[in-house]
């Protein structure tokens, strides 16, 4: 006995060293970037010079990496300032902060930054899902010196945009759809400003960008100017200013000048959000400021998509963003078993079978809760209710969970029909998974009702869905789901910790309450 | 209803380890996976298979008057049953007293139950064909339907039974007894003895064979839950015959970790029942003290460490 737990002891120990080994070699050597056909190296190069009032402090904003651009390699140099890398605390953006030296009147910033765009494909990656807080979103709302105007023209077209609105999404894309189409692209030194530019339908790119965010503003969708660069081989690289709204629940990216609506191509590479100026610093801030974009050939540094082969074999995150989806979920079933067998070894609770917990959860992620919880309640209740009539006409078990799988199908099909007419059509997916793994749970629900009676059958009901909750409240966690994704090795420590669980011969939590009379 | 002992709401791991306690990973870990092999479950399984063996080595059990192993043998079996006033129709491999039909009386064509409700031969065939396609055995694999003589429960549990059929469970461990307790079947647990579907316990001493002590739905009881009768001060009539048979079986059986429960027939005296290879652990709070001192205990007789 000692021995076996010795062994399992010893075999979760190997598991887990060579769980961390294999992490360790993919952070090592899978995650040099690989050069593939379609990838780009770009240098973009500040060369910022500069006077300025004593103790004055600058910001300069930079790059940084996205889902699709990474910057590979950086070097700054700078003469008489001391520079500090920074973030922005509501942007999240990254800034150079700036101060001069004692005894220097004038300073310089140098700066080189090598980006690495992934091949196309990838940039189609949705952009993530955050939440505004309400004071950031007040913040987006604000009027400012340059976006405010109170003129006739003004009410004129939003009174056109409010008569074709119907959704934020629909009343967003009118918006788009007037900035990129009724205001002329002026040259650089055409109003620059919103209200001029809406006044006078002619603007340069800033103007276009600021009348969008205006418009944005006062429908009530937070919006905010970008200022960036488009990477093409260029000495004299210019500020391009685009704009980002949120909507509905992601920062979405126009360009009413070249068109591009909710999706950038990625070439396009913001620097600094929420302010105009790469270069922000006191007003009596003299400043020259040139930018210059280089194309680069493939780094050495980087492994080439040939070399790489063997290798990718072992990295999911080269899969296809669709597949990603489900591999991601598939890997996180193991570590759904996990919390159920916690719950089931150590804490005593019972669940109808081993994974339907797990399963539930899942069906639930693929779904989303709110179709799966009107999913749940139907099918169970159809199976309550057919039970209790069929019980009476003493069928055998096979044929009465048939008939009882019918019944919750036709059931489920009215209720998507009915939602389909109130134009609240759930997706495909959400309806057909879980209805198999819960028509699954009826039938043990059932056996148990026979063995032991309907309040306990219900009692196990509810404490399977307690333990589906939490391991839907875990696969639900993104970072959970990319992380099993990215280090699928983790599945080893998983069954380490299993087995460790496997072994575990001490009471159960629910045992201090089973047996608090004997003592 | 009179709960003994004082209320509280929960015991800290430390005293259920001073009072040694098992609980169900270590009952599963350290007895059922090293002393049950789990080719030998199919014994215990197919009560068919454990009838067998007991009659093979003359351990007293239930008379079988007709084993139904096919649907073509339904129609015979039934002509046998016209010889018959009382039985008992289960399936071999049921578990917790479901698909049980015990007929206590008969009068021409109409049968009655032990409550008296009626039933027609054409009720009983039904009763004996859903048994064997499975309606009562988990997972719902084909069955088999056993036609038993009923068993006359001992007038000493008059005052114990309200319905069903009381019987004993007897743990035995490596060959020895080492705990046991009387199961009365409740209203709630509609007439079956099996204590997680809400049957009573008693704890028996296994020396004397009286009871004392008491379980109903996982609270120390001294009372029968539904006839206030004490649990108490009863001695169970041949006790050591009943240790007995239910030693041999479990040596025959070859599992060493085993529940034997046994009947106690008015006129037969100790009969096997079944034996259960994953015996459950209410019987701790049925006795009030826990299975491993006994345990310990009877490693020592035996001169194992």
């Amino acid at each position: 006995m000692i021995s076996r737990n010795r062994a399992a002891i010893l075999t979760a120990v190997i598991l887990t060293v060579v769980c961390a080994m294999c992490a360790w070699l993919r952070i090592k050597y899978t995650w040099k970037p690989v050069w593939a056909h379609g990838s780009g190296a770009w240098r973009l190069t500040y060369d910022t010079s500069f006077s300025s009032a004593k103790g004055g402090k600058i910001q300069i904003a930079i790059p940084d990496s996205t889902s699709y651009s990474r910057i590979f390699q950086e070097t700054f140099s700078h003469q008489g300032i001391w520079v500090d890398l920074l973030r922005n605390k509501r942007t999240r953006g990254r800034e150079a902060s700036v101060v001069s030296m004692a005894g220097h009147k004038r300073g310089r910033f140098f700066a080189q930054f090598d980006i690495y765009l992934k091949p196309d494909q990838q940039s189609k990656l949705p952009a993530a899902e955050e939440k505004l807080s309400a004071n950031d979103r007040a913040y987006y709302l604000r009027t400012e010196k340059d976006f405010q105007i109170t003129s006739p023209r003004l009410s004129d077209i939003m009174k056109q945009l409010a008569n074709q609105q119907k959704t934020k999404t629909e009343l967003l894309s009118h918006i788009f759809n007037y900035c990129a189409e009724n205001i002329i692209k002026g040259e650089k030194d055409t109003f620059s400003d919103a209200a001029n530019t809406l006044e006078h339908g002619i603007g340069n790119t800033l103007g276009r960008a600021r009348a969008m965010v205006t418009l944005c503003r006062l429908s009530k969708i937070p919006a905010r100017v970008v200022a960036g660069f488009i990477l093409e081989n260029t000495q004299e690289a210019q500020v391009h200013y685009w704009m980002e709204a949120f909507s509905p629940k992601k920062w979405l990216s126009y360009d009413p000048e070249n068109g591009y609506s909710a999706q950038l191509p990625i070439t396009f590479l913001p620097v600094s959000r929420d302010s105009i100026d790469i270069v922000r610093g006191p007003d009596t801030l003299i400043c020259q400021s040139r930018y210059s974009i280089r194309r680069l050939l493939p780094p050495n540094s980087f492994v080439s998509s040939k070399e790489s082969r063997l290798w990718s074999i072992v990295d999911l995150t080269r899969l296809p963003p669709s597949m990603q989806e489900i591999v991601s979920l598939i890997l996180l079933l193991p570590i759904a078993a996990l919390i159920t067998t916690i719950f089931r070894n150590i804490i005593g609770i019972q669940t109808f079978g081993t994974f339907t917990p797990s399963l539930i959860a899942m069906s639930f992620i693929h779904a989303d809760w709110r179709t799966g919880t009107i999913v749940l309640f139907i099918v169970l209740s159809v199976g309550i209710l057919a039970r209790w009539l069929l019980n009476k006409l003493q069928l055998l078990m096979v044929a009465r969970l048939s008939i009882i799988l019918a019944l919750a199908v036709l059931c489920m099909v009215l209720a998507v029909s009915v939602l389909d007419y109130l134009s609240l059509t759930p997706s495909a997916s959400a309806v057909v998974l879980p209805i198999v793994i819960l028509t699954m749970m009826i039938e043990r629900f059932n056996i148990i009702a026979e063995e032991d009676g309907l309040p306990n059958a219900l009692k196990t009901f509810a404490t399977t869905i307690l333990v589906a909750a939490c391991c839907f409240l875990v696969m639900k966690v993104a970072w959970v789901g990319r992380l099993a994704l990215i280090f699928p090795e983790v599945q080893l420590f998983n069954i380490a910790i299993l087995l460790l669980i496997g072994r575990y011969s001490g009471y159960r939590l629910s045992e201090i309450w089973r047996f608090r009379d004997i003592t | 209803m009179v709960r003994s002992g004082k209320l509280h709401f929960w015991s800290w791991p430390s005293e259920l380890r001073r009072n040694g306690i098992t609980g169900i990973n270590s009952r599963n870990i350290d007895l059922i996976f090293p002393l049950n092999p789990r080719s030998d479950y199919a014994l215990v399984d197919n009560k068919a298979l454990t009838k067998k063996l007991c009659e093979s080595r003359d351990i007293p059990a239930p008379e079988t008057y007709a084993l139904i192993q096919r649907f073509g043998d339904i129609k015979r079996s039934i002509d046998l049953l016209f010889g018959l006033s009382s039985f008992v129709i289960k399936p071999t491999r049921g578990a917790g007293g479901r698909g049980v039909l015990a007929i206590a009386s008969r009068r021409g064509n109409e049968f009655n139950n032990a409550k008296g409700e009626p039933f027609s031969l054409e009720q009983i065939r039904y009763h004996i064909s859903t048994i064997l396609s499975g309606l009562y055995s988990l997972s719902g694999q084909p069955d088999q339907a056993m036609v038993e003589k009923l068993i006359e429960p001992h007038p000493v549990f008059n005052g114990l039974t309200v319905s069903g059929t009381p019987d004993i469970r007897i743990l035995i461990y490596k060959t020895k007894p080492i705990m046991s307790m009387l199961r009365l079947p409740t209203k709630l647990s509609k007439g079956r003895a099996n204590l997680h579907q809400g049957a009573a316990g008693v704890g028996i001493d296994l020396e004397t064979g009286i009871t004392y002590g008491g379980v109903w739905r996982d609270r120390s009881f001294d009372v029968h839950p539904d006839t206030g009768a004490s649990l108490g001060g009863v001695t169970i009539p041949r006790w050591r015959n009943m240790l007995t048979i239910a030693t041999q079986l479990s040596c025959a059986i070859g599992l060493q970790y085993v529940g034997v429960d046994v009947l106690l027939d008015a006129e037969d005296g100790p009969l096997i029942l079944e034996a259960n290879a994953r015996p459950g652990l209410s019987i701790q709070i049925a006795n009030r003290c826990g299975l491993q001192p006994r345990l310990r205990e009877t490693n020592l007789k035996l001169g194992l460490s």
